[in-house]
């Protein structure tokens, strides 16, 4: 099951290679009801502590694969479902702290049905969360 | 649609002995008439969270509303393309909590792609697609939702094309293709005289209309003030606008946003509406659209609330 938040606090971790730190990662789920195929997706920007992660900072992992930003326009069968998350992997030499962080999370996705002037829709999720390492 | 005489003696010979042995456990009583059913969308604040298909489908169990629609994108897991095992999972699902498979909501994603709109042909694969796994999955109605160009909702202008494409695959999978009819559409409107116009010129038995009950709401919302984009709230259509559609008619969205207490809701003018449908010998199933407030375990009270002044009004009760 997944929490009613758009940002999930399962899955807020850092991530290592050849173990060092060189970056973090975030779970959210879509919160829009039918969920969405990558290619209706706009970029994602990520804001902990106030430092802004954008761009190719960021990648999106969605069931067992990983895309570029950039990627994600192409993958119009690739269909992102309501009940799972995706988690942003954003670049950060060091990574955060254990402990306390704001994280802000901000993506735009298209809806075929909106009348063209409420299309597309920006969301953000705002939580206070946790890391633990 | 006007009903038969025969059909009119059934009815009228189910309700006599329905009232002589009133069922203890809530079936519905009257022969014939409108049917209670879901559309899992209601419990969208819940669904993932706090409930699973299989919680969806027991909770509609407990309220004996049998009808069920699912979103398609939503409510399949693997959306396009599910497992063999889910499959059978699903119809397990079907069978322990006995409900009947309904209406299958999908869309044809007109902006699927950046920078642009989808062609006819690429429109009619999706929807090939579509009409295919909602036959698998036992469905007979599939509330075709289409790609929209302005604020009234006129749906794209290729809508004809791939619906006539794919006019026989409908029928290969005897499953009818319903635009539904949605505020702030009218029901006195060029886009509803384009779909009967349609219908009657290709006499298809496989495409018609579902009309959701948001189009009757002649009451604003006390619980969600910030709807309606700031425009003051204009009362919708009368239920009596419902009737030359009818025969077009294959499933509806029996839409709501509040429930009071007393069982009644708060702005939609139900009594009316079910009336008509009653009065004109409508028979499909009813799915209750919860829209209101999001807070966990709501649309599980909501749903109940609106299915005693459903009973009530269908004469189950």
């Amino acid at each position: 099951m997944l929490e009613k938040e758009m940002i999930q606090s399962r899955g807020f971790r850092n991530v290592y290679r050849d173990g060092k730190i060189v970056g973090f990662q975030v779970a959210f789920r879509t919160t829009y009801y039918r969920g969405v195929y990558l290619s209706q997706l706009g970029e994602a920007t990520v804001t902990v502590d106030g430092e802004k992660f954008a761009g190719n900072q960021i990648t999106w992992t969605i069931g067992d694969r990983t895309y570029a930003q950039a990627e994600l326009a192409k993958h119009s069968e690739v269909h992102w479902p309501y009940q799972e998350p995706a988690v942003l992997t954003v670049s950060k030499p060091g990574g955060l702290k254990p402990g306390l962080h704001q994280v802000e999370l901000s993506y735009q996705y298209s809806a075929s049905y909106m009348p063209p002037a409420m299309d597309p829709r920006t969301v953000t999720g705002r939580r206070k969360m946790v890391l633990v390492f | 649609m006007e009903i038969t005489r025969k059909e009119f003696l059934q009815m009228a010979a189910g309700a006599a002995v329905c009232a002589a042995a009133l069922p203890s456990d809530g079936r519905a009583a009257a022969a014939g008439g409108p049917k209670r059913g879901v559309s899992l969308y209601s419990y969208t604040g819940d669904f993932g969270i706090t409930m699973t298909l299989e919680d969806c489908l027991a909770d509609m169990n407990d309220m004996n509303a049998e009808g069920l629609e699912i979103l398609a994108n939503a409510h399949i897991e693997g959306y396009p393309n599910p497992s063999e095992a889910w499959i059978k999972r699903w119809f397990g699902l079907l069978e322990r909590y006995k409900i009947k498979p309904i209406e299958y909501g999908h869309w044809v994603d007109s902006r699927l792609h950046r920078g642009r709109e989808l062609s006819t042909k690429e429109s009619y694969e999706m929807l090939r697609r579509d009409i295919q796994l909602a036959h698998r999955l036992g469905f007979s109605v599939l509330r075709t939702k289409l790609g929209v160009i302005d604020d009234t909702l006129t749906p794209v202008k290729n809508w004809r094309e791939f619906i006539q494409m794919a006019l026989p695959d409908a029928e290969k999978y005897n499953v009818k293709m319903c635009p539904e009819i949605h505020s702030p559409t009218r029901l006195k409107s060029k886009m509803i005289d384009d779909y009967v116009e349609f219908i009657e010129k290709t006499k298809t038995k496989y495409f018609g209309i579902n009309i959701d009950f948001g189009v009757f709401q002649n009451r604003p919302r006390r619980n969600a003030p910030e709807m309606g984009g700031g425009r003051p709230f204009t009362p919708g259509d009368k239920a009596e606008d419902m009737v030359p559609l009818l025969p077009y008619v294959y499933a509806c969205h029996a839409k709501f946003f509040e429930m009071t207490d007393d069982m009644t809701e708060a702005t939609i003018p139900y009594e009316e509406v079910i009336g008509v449908l009653v009065k004109h010998g409508w028979n499909g199933y009813l799915l209750s659209e919860y829209e209101g407030p999001r807070d966990l375990y709501m649309a599980s009270d909501q749903l109940r609330r609106q299915h005693v002044m459903l009973r009530r009004l269908l004469g189950e009760a």
